[in-house]
């Protein structure tokens, strides 16, 4: 009989190699136990995905325009969710003259795969957690980034010309916003004094002050606003959502590196954005909302509830938001957050440096 | 940045008021005004085969034929080819024309909305419309008593 | 009174208007002859002399308005006339009558001395067949490159088979930038894609996201509307399709088009009361227009179906039914009628007065709404402020009318400088701004709204204290009209987009021999390469929608 280990300091693979005895074959034990575990996260992330996509966008965006949106199948028409998938999936792939073929096909994968990835060093209360290395964050950011490699990919493979503008939209987006991205997260780094996610999380587990009883944790985004901030627009210009869905641009450039992509491709980029969506709520959540922390529900609860928190507030700033042009967004991304990130960082530093330490 | 809350503030006001605009078609269907042009009825009793109606239709969605004697023997209508500017109605002087307010009816083909009159009187959508229910005609040129038991195919 | 304004001063001018005299001195041995059109004189020159003419007109006699070019096919000539206006007062009309043989159909190209002749004369050689010396592109412009024939000359044999086959499109200056440093890429933006509004092919250069060259082709919703208006009777036939050119709907208003040109060529009256009906219907369109411009442009800024959009078809939806209890459709209305309207108000008149006023009184709310979410925020003003700008000499070159005009300056309203209906009765203003670019054409609109909410509060005061036994809606018309042969008119009305003009030659029968349509869009969206020519994609696309471009109303 083995006993339980407490659960924060484990994680899932190992728990689920423990509970099902998968431990005592070796290495194939635990490979098994860790395919396992991946199964279940990724799973759950999909079918977050899943019920994003078909049916919350839609209500959610019905709800900011005054409309009535999905509600005939199924109970509050969450039933749109197979019929949709059946329907984008039983859609002819059609692929296009010309275009360069394994790329074309990999891209898709690319784009969907490095946003699941990503969901491996993310702690999601419970012992939910894939694999808790020392370099975590970094981690996280290196796999989203892979990401510009599968629009690059998709755009450039489409043999089509807005596919092109689309996908080098989105490169030079990525590569000016992520920086930023990387360089605020640092911030938290410094006051967290480690890379390791779940450290991350404990170290906002501690009270900043104590109001009529109600103690506020250390969140980050309490300690630093500023940084919580400047980490949510460089996050949405990461995901690309408005106001800085450049590369998509419906309006502009028909539908950037997507548009030659059809059924099955279709939907894994769809996904794979939705996906991306949630990886970018779950990375501040982690690092700016202390992760699953939270009162009274299991710390799963909480962390989904904070990550869809995040997604609609990407919804509520695409109904209101209008997209910046490719050279404001640039300006934005070189001139405006990469600076004031430096600045917050320094600042930060000095702070921890001089008062804390 | 103050700009970019109150449209934020604007929409999210929008979404938490919970009202809506759009209705859910079919189950409530939208209220037409009483001036509403929709399909048209055609009454073979009040006929007299003036054929103005052939004559002032921009488009030539109805259709004709008479025997030598001058008697109609055929009213043919292309629907889908109708633009709904009531012209046919303003011309006629018995009121054999009536628009009625249906405004819901389909057709496979091109082929489907070309009817004659005893088509007419078979399609669904046409067969139980009372035009007299939805229009007071506008002139007073009825010929005979037309307390609602006009034959309008 | 905000109506009245200086009038400017110049020879050539008398009191009742234009000087023909003068202006016959001035133009001396270039006047072949002197026409009589109802609504100016024309002027009938060699077609070797166009240009010379033109310009002492433009420059000397001050004719600074080329409102439309019509070309037509007589049995014995060609002839094109040049419609010209001043945009200090466009009551001040003149027409250049330039006739041509059949068998060597040249005329010399006004293109330099107006730039919005460019694309009227394209028009005129593609439908009727006169060809233009000098013109810069002489190209089709409406039907495809490859057609044959030209459908409105006399001798079009309209059974004849058209084979029209695509060429590819070509990058039209890769051989100008070859050499050079920069690569271009060539784009067809459109005729399918999200952000035309309609069916427009804009073929692009873009040199990485900017853009080099931009060229509108335009024409895929041609659907014959001239030639449709050709063989309608004047007394009922035309009168739907006006509601079919601009769709937006500026149904009423272009009824009005259609309904002033006949109306003066047939020497029709028309009952004061219809006139305040008319005016009341043709405001409530410009609402809808309006607010669907406004929609589609955020659209275009925002991307996908953002809230504006809907909040502005909310808007609109509410002006259509009312505009449904008037005149019975929500969009294809054909309400009025030679002489008058259709229908009175309907009953009872106190519920549509009471739902007219309640829509009058929610307005002031949605309009602050729309400041709040659009004109206020910043990314929108950086998106917008100094993009597409439109200076307003350039906008005069082009023949640019309504709010494209009024944002870039030019205080060009017909409603108030060329009074019709029952404008000049009432107290409103002209909404202009100095911007010229995207964001002063939509403050632009979103003051015409305000101001056409003025109109409607005031023709409800009127409706409502009309004394009962004189609610007039039509005069009596004769059941066919045949205006006399060879009489000649163009007249205007202030529509949504702007300038909207018929041109009627009647023969004696009961249809029109000649009916041209002058579109405001058609005008407005010659500008667009001016417009956008250096700036960005985005910027492009946002000028495009500034436009409010209505393609079947531009392709007629």
């Amino acid at each position: 009989m083995v006993g339980f280990l407490p659960l924060q300091d484990v994680v899932l693979p190992d728990r689920i190699a423990e509970l099902t005895g998968l431990g005592q074959f070796g290495v194939l034990g635990d490979f098994i136990a860790a395919f396992l575990a991946a199964f279940i996260i990724a799973n759950l992330m999909l079918a977050m995905s899943g019920v994003a996509g078909p049916w919350a966008k839609r209500k959610i965006t019905a709800a900011f325009t005054d409309r009535i949106a999905v509600n005939r199948i199924g109970p509050f028409g969450l039933l749109i969710i197979p019929a949709s998938s059946v329907q984008l999936l039983a859609k002819e792939l059609i692929i296009p003259e010309g275009v360069d073929r394994p790329a074309y096909d990999l891209a898709p994968l690319v784009i969907a795969s490095s946003a699941m990835l990503g969901f491996a060093v993310i702690p999601m209360g419970n012992g939910i957690h894939l694999a808790d290395p020392e370099t975590g964050l970094v981690l996280v950011f290196a796999i989203a980034s892979i990401a510009s490699l599968g629009l690059a990919t998709a755009g450039y493979a489409s043999n089509n010309k807005y596919s092109m503008l689309g996908g080098l939209r989105a490169v030079a987006q990525n590569i000016a916003y992520e920086i930023p991205l990387i360089v605020t997260a640092a911030s938290v780094v410094i006051f967290a004094g480690t890379l390791q996610m779940s450290e991350i999380v404990a170290a906002q587990a501690q009270p900043l002050v104590t109001v009529a009883g109600i103690s506020i944790p250390s969140w980050y985004a309490f300690v630093n606003p500023f940084a919580f901030v400047l980490f949510m627009a460089a996050n949405m210009a990461e995901v690309g959502r408005n106001p800085f869905d450049v590369p998509e641009a419906p309006t502009e450039i028909v539908a950037g590196y997507q548009t030659e992509y059809s059924s099955v491709y279709f939907v894994l980029i769809y996904l794979g954005e939705f996906l991306h969506i949630f990886l970018g709520a779950a990375i501040v959540t982690t690092i700016f909302l202390g992760g699953p922390a939270g009162p009274v529900l299991p710390g799963i609860v909480w962390f989904i509830i904070k990550i869809w928190a995040i997604f609609l507030f990407t919804q509520w700033a695409r109904s209101a938001l209008p997209r910046v042009r490719i050279d404001q967004l640039i300006e934005i991304g070189w001139k405006g957050m990469l600076v004031l990130s430096f600045a917050n960082l320094v600042l930060t530093a000095i702070i921890v440096g001089v008062f804390i330490a | 940045m103050i700009g970019l809350m109150k449209s934020m503030a604007t929409t999210m006001k929008h979404a938490l008021d919970g009202n809506t605009f759009t209705v859910e078609y079919p189950e409530t269907a939208p209220e037409v005004s009483p001036r509403f042009r929709g399909v048209h009825k055609f009454s073979q009793e009040r006929c007299i085969w003036c054929r103005q109606c052939e004559n002032v239709c921009p488009n030539d969605t109805i259709q004709i034929v008479m025997d030598e004697q001058r008697n109609g023997e055929q009213y043919n209508l292309h629907i889908g080819q109708c633009i709904y500017c009531r012209l046919c109605e303003e011309v006629c002087p018995v009121d054999a024309i009536l628009l009625t307010q249906n405004f819901e009816f389909t057709g496979d083909t091109k082929d489907d909305l070309v009817y004659n009159k005893e088509q007419l009187m078979n399609v669904p959508w046409y067969k139980d419309i009372d035009p007299l229910e939805s229009r007071e005609p506008d002139r007073g040129g009825w010929i005979g008593e037309g307390e609602g038991e006009v034959d309008y195919q | 009174m905000s109506l009245e304004r200086p009038r400017p001063d110049q020879s050539y001018v008398t009191d009742d208007g234009v000087d023909y005299d003068a202006i016959e001195e001035l133009l001396g041995e270039h006047v072949l002859g002197r026409e009589t059109h109802i609504n100016a004189e024309g002027f009938v020159i060699r077609p070797d002399e166009v240009q010379e003419v033109l310009f002492a007109l433009r420059d000397q006699a001050g004719f600074d308005h080329l409102s439309v070019v019509t070309a037509q096919e007589y049995g014995d000539r060609y002839e094109s006339i040049y419609h010209l206006k001043k945009y200090d007062d466009p009551t001040q009309e003149l027409s250049v009558v330039v006739p041509t043989s059949k068998d060597n159909p040249v005329s010399q190209t006004a293109e330099p001395v107006y730039r919005t002749a460019d694309w009227h004369e394209r028009e005129a050689y593609d439908l009727v067949g006169i060809e233009y010396e000098g013109h810069p592109d002489p190209r089709r412009i409406l039907l495809p490159e490859t057609w044959q024939g030209h459908p409105l000359s006399l001798d079009y044999d309209q059974d004849r088979p058209q084979i029209v086959t695509l060429t590819e499109h070509a990058n039209p200056i890769a051989d100008d930038h070859y050499e050079s440093e920069s690569d271009t890429m060539f784009l067809n933006i459109g005729p399918h894609h999200p952000a035309t509004h309609g069916v427009l092919h804009l073929k692009a250069v873009l040199d990485g996201e900017q853009v080099v060259d931009v060229d509108p082709d335009i024409g895929y919703l041609h659907r014959c509307e001239e030639q449709m208006a050709q063989q309608g009777t004047y007394r009922h036939q035309i009168m739907p399709y006006p509601d079919r050119w601009d769709y937006a709907p500026g149904g009423l208003m272009n009824e009005w088009g259609y309904a002033r040109a006949a109306e003066d060529l047939a020497d029709i009256e028309v009952p004061e009361y219809a006139q305040v009906i008319r005016t009341l219907g043709a405001e409530l369109c410009r609402i809808c227009s309006h607010m669907l411009a406004l929609g589609t442009f955020c659209l275009d800024i925002y991307g996908d179906f953002t809230a504006i959009f809907m909040y502005a078809m909310r808007d609109r939806e509410k002006v259509q039914s009312l505009l449904e209890d008037l005149t019975g459709s929500r969009m294809m209305f054909n309400y009025l009628r030679l002489g008058g309207v259709a229908w009175d108000l309907p009953e009872p008149r106190e519920e549509f007065f009471e739902k007219t006023r309640d829509f009058l009184d929610d307005l002031p709310e949605a309009t602050q709404e729309y400041h709040d979410l659009i004109t206020s925020n910043e990314i929108f003003q950086i998106r917008t402020i100094d993009t597409g700008v439109l200076e307003p000499e350039v906008a005069k070159q082009y023949g640019a009318t309504g709010p494209v005009a009024r944002a870039s300056g030019i205080d060009y309203d017909l409603r108030r400088d060329d009074p019709y209906g029952y404008y000049p009765e009432l107290d409103w203003d002209v909404a202009t701004d100095d911007g010229c670019d995207n964001y002063a054409r939509l403050l632009v609109r979103m003051q015409e709204v305000e101001q056409s909410a003025k109109i409607i509060e005031q023709c409800i005061d009127v409706l409502e204290s009309w004394p009962e036994e004189d609610r007039e809606i039509q005069s009596n018309v004769p059941r066919t009209l045949r205006p006399e042969a060879d009489t000649e008119i163009y007249r205007a009305v202030e529509a949504a987009k702007g300038e909207l003009g018929i041109y009627i030659r009647a023969d004696g029968t009961d249809k029109p021999a000649r009916f041209k349509i002058r579109s405001p869009c058609f005008s407005n969206l010659h500008t667009l390469p001016e417009m956008s020519e250096g700036e960005y994609i985005a910027d492009l696309i946002a000028s495009l929608g500034s436009l409010d471009i209505i393609l079947g109303e531009v392709d007629r």
